[in-house]
């Protein structure tokens, strides 16, 4: 067993209880810090400890405080985003089943690091147990000093609010919630100015995914060191939590420290592919990043080492394909899920992706033409001149398949049908 | 304020001091169109009205919002709203038969509401349950790991229950 | 100053202009739908993408989003970018209907254009084209949405830019829909923006709606003659019809924007019931008997009755050809001056304002928008002068306060503080707040003679009447103490006659005190101010001309393009005093009372049919050029059908001339062979005092040429007693103010038939508590026995405006000349529900 940190209170089918996480050492970062220490030192350790960001971008989280500036204006909000959409993804729902107090101390201890005086979580709507679970412990942590006036007698205050969203993908990106968060139309606005200069209301604003938020108050107890030690690579430290889903036999949320291998976690942790079914390809971060295949099946599964070989994290959420898995059916699924999903606000992706879809459900149709592939291939390129990360997102299925799995897709063609149907 | 006091007094109040303790009246547009969409079914044209008449929004303004969610309906649907996850992990196992058999039970075709008005099936992206894949939401609760049998369960006993209130046959 | 190579091509532009600007001052167009200069970039269509070879940027960007940097390098013809555009161009293209054989926009669609140069020419997608269904948006503008390529601009323009808030981007992904809540009007007076903004057919201008192709219409510079801020205009004419008016860009006034009344006004050229036909009695003749006539019957009572039995009124919307021409008419035929205004109060403040107007702090509307505050007093920009309110939008966007005294309503769409100050009290609270918001050290710096000036103005008392405002006069005095680039806007039609000079000294004494100060006038009509200019200095107003014309000694009046009726307070007076005159000549194009009584008509041209000049409120000169002949429209002429079947040699209905001309032509008749001699008409504008340098008709500037004094009179702050008190409370009568309102009100935009459909029900507000003392309530007639008869209108209560006044727009259904004198006091007791 890996050394189990966010899930350190993880028990099947029950919640911890604040008791539970106070007993495991929660809390404790809160009075280590709260008064003693200054918002710039707690910066600087999240810093030291290179915490990356695990909504998807990997950006290194103290780096993203330190972008709130000294003399930046009040007051200030955190944003804790707990609106995961990608497809794959259930990290954020199993983590806030699991402890959610270590969601709200890591809030608190970036507020204090930050300036905030207020916090939201921003929950979709189909995490509305979630969401009551997180309003019910805010509750349970303010009647304890952890929360609210005067965090543990000091005069540091912070209030948390639980927002519920609407219900749309868009939403999870960093600027778009801010806008949802503010009752506008949740477009994505390009920086500069960043959120953490101009966010909420115009004010700075730290967004960070929660699973970021649950690190926090290990790196502060534990150290930075301690923290890089639990990684088995070197750029990207401490655990993480890895969803797999798919084709394996016990679909799951697993943490396991950065750097474990791909192979590791689907054929030991997620219980490797059902009897008869070999492995195809999966999407080592989420829908919106690339189909990897087997020959990089040892890959380690951090930030440089996806990198290196052309791939990204993503959200980690690994999903596995089996040999009899339609690849363009599984990209057409994909696209129609970004297509459905886009804000509407810019030309690539409102119109570029019906488009793609159009013609991969073409191609799965039997209706497809040779002349679609230089097609495809040329409109993924112009996507990734999309206002926001999401039609860069939605090529990257869709330009691996190409690249990967060309053979299958002009088969599709060839024999006018779906070779993977009977 | 015409529309608004249509509402029940006390939810009135509670949406009114929900509103004077957010930081601007915008914020909360979507907790008061999910709650109105709870009390009149769905946010009818009525209920867009109520609802800008509390936030100091005009009805266009909500709209942008209303028109934008999954969550909020500006049509009518049934009692019981039903989202299907169409990802792909819920894809590849099973979703579109799992859907076609709800959706033959139900008389229906996806988007649309049954003629006793339980049911509305709609289509959702990742719910966020692939682990229990195939998945859907019932009324915002989650139903995992589903099986013919037990979308027969559930929607037995959602038809069940609605026989059991006053009023119903 | 940052450089940057474009294609080649180096220029140097200002530090935080975009690559997008910097390209189109070197004459490259780069491609784009979303961005408009006005507007800002959003970078939501993807067009405008470039490739950046060199800088801190590289590779494909759009060229909208970023600043153009040192040592940047970017090639608009770099075949990434060039690929890039066209698969932009295809994109958009999917869904669009191509009913551009239908389609008004087909022509002058920048759809269109960036298709064909984004080199998109066949047709790949194969799927199904999207459909929306369309709203009904009002009188004004067609919505066909299936043409919509999602640039949102529109939204952006409704919201942002003009403060509306009720059309909107719907739905999201593939189903963007532009519109609003549900059928209706909009409410933006300046909704007709988006049929020029709309890169694509989406929005049409009703009126012109499948009534002719873009491309076979006459188009000319033209200008706005609805109000006096000059906006300049696109005419568009064609079977001797106009069919639309859209804006056009000038540097002075800032925007390419108009407002729906400058847009929708033009309907009275082509109007069926525009009197185009000269009579003499009842009978038609031609123009040419017509002029010989009216001019035998002046030299009969010139030679009878003396030049000065002759009156003439010309107005301020008459061009500046026919009033120089009028006037240099009563020069050479020693005709007692013209007059141009009915009122001689208004006619003393425009005077006073044009006066004192002068280089050291005049402001256009362009400098409006930039100010960091803006103090608007006696003036409803959004009624009086729409673009103002627009620029004043513009100025609070980016940061400056807006302060609006003024007795009515506010409706400016902005976030404002208005205080409800009455008339009479306007002077004090002004110069009040200027007083009270000055500091200390301000106070001693200032010259000896402003220190003198700021001492006169009133301390505390007037604030007493706002105690319970407390919190806006802090607004306003913290607002206006930290201004370094205020401005103070100053109306002329209900404000007192010494405040448009109270507020030149004002503006004066804050120019000292920050180092910048703007002054900016709003004037009662296009051409108030070449009014002023061709006054003369007599102390005679059109008053005294009446109480000739009711005494027996002005025998003959000669109207040209103006209506007594519109402004005199006491219809019935009026038409008895004109029933003495001899002889009633009229010159005009709208169909105004007295033609109907004239013994001779003469018809007119509208600004759409001859090259006319306007002076803007803040003195610049700005031409107009003829779009077409005129005549009646083809439409009326044939009955609707077409080709016409009826052919002639001359132009049907097109028996009229300018004014000046008829003018010279009358002068010409009345003076016998060589013995008038008819001044330079351009010489009335060079020899008076405010007037440097007269308009030289080879140079005409496209955005205009100020024609106003580096400095006016020397005499500064001529205080006065009585400039700050207050009426005494005894008796009990309301002040009526009769106002401008966007539509309805306005004299030439009154007979447009796309406006009538528009029009407001007459009404006339109250404050609330003044109602509710007289018992009177929201919506009730009210009644008010007055000198001239009974007035009736329906009542609207307001909480935030004067106490003590009644505001009664100046609706062109509403008959209401009922009063003794230009005081119009509606004593409480003769008010009733009716």
């Amino acid at each position: 067993m890996c050394p189990q940190v966010l899930f350190s209170n993880r028990k099947p089918g029950r919640i911890a209880t604040m008791e539970e996480y106070r007993q495991s050492g929660g809390y404790k970062a809160l009075s280590l810090v709260v008064g003693k220490w200054t918002g710039k030192d707690v910066c600087a350790e999240v810093q030291k400890a290179n915490l990356r960001g695990r909504g998807g971008a990997g950006f290194p989280t103290g780096l993203k405080w330190l972008g709130v500036p000294q003399e930046g204006a009040y007051p200030r909000y955190i944003a804790a985003n707990c609106d995961e959409m990608e497809p794959g993804t259930f990290k954020d729902r199993i983590l806030v089943h699991a402890d959610p107090h270590m969601i709200l101390e890591g809030m608190v201890l970036s507020a204090y690091a930050t300036g905030a005086e207020k916090g939201f979580i921003f929950v979709r709507p189909s995490y509305e147990s979630g969401a009551r679970i997180l309003e019910r412990e805010i509750q349970r942590a303010r009647d304890a000093g952890y929360l609210g006036r005067n965090i543990l007698g000091t005069d540091f205050s912070f209030h948390i609010v639980v927002h519920r969203s609407g219900g749309r993908y868009i939403c999870g990106e960093a600027t778009a919630l801010l806008n949802a968060l503010q009752g506008n139309r949740p477009n994505p606005i390009r920086p500069p100015p960043y959120p953490t200069v101009k966010g909420l209301w115009g004010r700075p604003t730290v967004v960070n995914n929660i699973e970021t938020m649950a690190n926090v108050p290990h790196i502060l107890r534990n150290g930075a060191e301690w923290y890089q030690g639990l990684s088995r690579s070197s750029g990207s430290p401490g655990t993480k939590l890895f969803c797999v889903s798919g084709r394996v036999n016990r679909p799951g949320c697993f943490e396991l420290p950065m750097g474990t291998t791909l192979r590791e976690i689907i054929e030991e942790h997620a219980g490797g592919l059902p009897p008869g079914c070999q492995f195809k390809a999966c999407l080592p971060g989420g829908a919106s990043t690339r189909f990897l295949t087997s020959e990089h099946l040892d890959v380690a599964m951090d930030f440089e080492s996806l990198a290196a070989i052309g791939h990204r994290m993503g959200t980690a959420a690994i999903i596995v394909f089996d040999h009899k898995t339609c690849l363009v059916e599984v990209t057409l699924n994909l696209t129609r899920f970004f297509a459905r999903e886009s804000c509407g606000w810019c030309t690539p992706c409102r119109e570029g992706l019906p488009y793609l879809g159009d013609l991969l459900r073409r191609i799965e149709a039997g209706e497809g033409e040779e002349e679609f592939i230089p097609m495809i291939r040329t409109m993924c390129g112009h996507l990734w001149n999309a206002y926001c990360a999401l039609a860069p997102g939605a090529a990257s299925p869709v330009e691996s398949l190409l690249t990967n799995f060309e053979d299958e897709v002009r088969e599709h063609i060839r024999q006018r049908k779906c070779p993977c149907k009977a | 304020m015409a529309y608004a006091d249509l509402l029940p007094g006390e939810m009135r109040r509670k949406l009114a001091q929900k509103i004077a303790e957010s930081e601007t009246a915008r914020e909360q547009a979507i907790d008061v169109m999910t709650i109105l969409q709870g009390h009149f079914g769905y946010m009818s044209d009525e209920a867009m009205l109520a609802a800008s008449e509390l936030l100091a929004m005009t009805p266009l303004e909500l709209e942008e919002l209303a028109t934008f969610y999954n969550f909020i309906y500006r049509q009518p649907v049934g009692e019981h709203v039903i989202h299907v996850c169409d990802s792909a992990i819920c894809w590849m196992h099973g979703h579109e038969s799992l859907l076609d058999h709800l959706l033959s039970r139900l008389e229906i075709r996806l988007g649309e509401t049954t003629e006793d008005g339980l049911f509305t099936v709609l289509p959702v992206c990742c719910l966020g349950y692939c682990d229990h894949a195939p998945a859907m939401l019932v009324d915002r609760r989650i139903h995992g790991e589903l099986t013919r049998e037990k979308i027969d369960r559930i929607l037995t006993k959602l038809i069940e229950e609605s026989h059991s209130l006053p009023g119903r046959k | 100053m940052p450089r940057i190579i474009i294609d080649g091509l180096e220029i140097e532009v200002p530090q935080g202009t975009k690559v997008i600007d910097a390209a189109e001052r070197l004459g490259i167009m780069i491609p784009r739908f979303c961005y408009l200069k006005s507007l800002g970039a959003v970078g939501a269509c993807r067009m405008c993408a470039v490739t950046f070879l060199q800088g801190p940027f590289k590779g494909v960007q759009m060229s909208c989003m970023i600043d153009v940097q040192d040592g940047m390098s970017v090639s608009t013809t770099h075949e990434e970018a060039v690929a890039f555009r066209k698969q932009v161009i295809e994109w958009l293209m999917l869904n669009h209907p191509h009913d551009c054989p239908v389609c008004d926009e087909g022509g002058q669609c920048l759809l269109q254009d960036e298709t064909v140069s984004g080199g998109h020419g066949i047709r790949r997608y194969r799927g199904k084209k999207r459909t929306y269904r369309n709203q009904y948006l009002g009188v004004f503008i067609a919505h066909e949405m299936n043409r919509c390529i999602h640039c949102y601009r529109c939204s952006r323009f409704y919201q942002e830019y003009c403060g509306y808030r009720d059309l909107g981007v719907l739905q999201m992904a593939d189903r963007v829909y532009f519109g609003r809540f549900e059928d209706g009007q909009l409410e933006s007076p300046f909704s007709g923006n988006l049929v020029d903004l709309c890169p694509t057919g989406v929005y049409t201008d009703i009126p012109a709606r499948h009534k002719v192709r873009s491309w076979d219409l006459n188009r000319s510079p033209s200008l706005c003659i609805h109000c006096s801020l000059g906006c300049n205009t696109v005419a568009n004419a064609r079977h001797r019809t106009v069919w639309r008016v859209e804006g056009r860009f000038n540097e002075a006034l800032g925007s390419e924007f108009i407002c729906d009344r400058g847009r929708f006004g033009f309907g009275h050229t082509n109007h069926p019931i525009r009197p185009r036909r000269a009579k003499e009695g009842s009978s038609f003749v031609s123009l040419k008997d017509a002029m010989k006539s009216a001019a035998e019957k002046l030299r009969h009572i010139h030679a009878t009755f003396g030049a000065q039995a002759i009156a003439c009124l010309g107005s301020a919307r008459n061009s500046l050809e026919t009033q120089t021409t009028l006037r240099s008419f009563c020069e050479g035929l020693r005709l007692p001056e013209p007059h141009f205004f009915v009122n001689p109060h208004v006619k003393k403040k425009v005077c006073g304002a044009v006066a004192r107007l002068d280089e050291r702090v005049a402001v256009s509307l362009n400098q409006v928008a930039h100010a960091d505050f803006v103090l608007a007093v006696g003036t409803d920009p959004l009624n009086e002068a729409p673009m103002l309110a627009l620029a004043m939008r513009q100025a609070q966007r980016q940061g400056a306060s807006l302060v609006v005294l003024d007795p009515r309503p506010s409706f400016l769409p902005a976030p404002h503080v208005h205080m409800g100050v009455a008339p009479e009290a306007l002077n004090g609270v002004l110069g009040g707040l200027v007083r009270k918001a000055m500091e200390p050290g301000e106070r001693e710096n200032t010259a000896l003679r402003s220190r003198g000036f700021l001492q006169s103005l009133p301390g505390e008392p007037f604030f007493r009447a706002f105690s319970d405002e407390q919190e806006k006069v802090d607004a306003v005095l913290s607002g206006l103490k930290k201004s370094r680039n205020p401005v103070l806007v100053c109306g002329t039609e209900v404000v007192r006659e010494s405040t448009p000079s109270l507020c030149a000294d004002l503006a004066l004494l804050l120019k000292e005190v920050k180092g910048r100060c703007g002054l900016f006038y709003v004037l009662p009509g296009a051409n108030a101010f070449g009014s002023a200019l061709l006054s003369g200095s007599g102390e005679s107003t059109f008053l005294d001309v009446i109480q000739s014309m009711e005494r027996g000694f002005t025998k003959a009046l000669v109207l040209v393009e103006s209506d007594p009726f519109v402004h005199f307070p006491h219809q019935e007076r009026l038409r008895e005093a004109m029933k003495k005159l001899e002889l009633l000549v009229v010159l005009d194009h709208l169909p105004s009372l007295p033609v109907q009584t004239s013994q001779v008509f003469l018809p007119t041209s509208t600004l759409f049919e001859v090259d006319s000049t306007f002076i803007s409120q803040e003195g610049r000169v700005q031409w107009s050029r003829a779009v077409h002949e005129g005549g009646i429209p083809m439409e009326q002429w044939t009955g609707g059908t077409h080709p016409p079947r009826v052919h002639s040699t001359v132009i049907p209905g097109r028996d009229f001339r300018a004014c000046g001309e008829i003018l010279k032509e009358m002068a010409r008749i009345v003076g016998g062979k060589g013995k008038v001699f008819l001044p330079d008409p351009w010489s009335f504008l060079e020899r008076g005092p405010s007037a440097p340098e007269a308009p030289s008709r080879g140079n005409r500037p496209a955005d205009g040429k100020r024609l106003i004094p580096r400095e006016s009179s020397p005499e500064l702050f001529p205080l006065q007693e009585g400039h700050f008190t207050l009426r005494e409370e005894t008796e009990h009568a309301f002040e009526l103010l009769v106002v401008e309102a966007v539509f309805g009100t306005e004299e030439l935009s009154a007979h447009s038939p796309a406006m009538e459909k528009w029009e407001w029900e007459p009404h006339m507000w109250m404050h609330e508590q003044d109602a509710f003392e007289l018992g009177f309530s929201q919506d009730e007639v009210i009644g008010m026995d007055l000198d001239g008869g009974t007035l009736e209108v329906k009542l609207k209560v307001c909480p935030a405006m004067a106490r003590g006044v009644l505001v009664l727009p100046r609706h062109h259904r509403l008959q209401w000349q009922k009063f003794s004198d230009f005081s119009m006091r509606v004593p409480h007791d003769c008010m009733r529900k009716s």
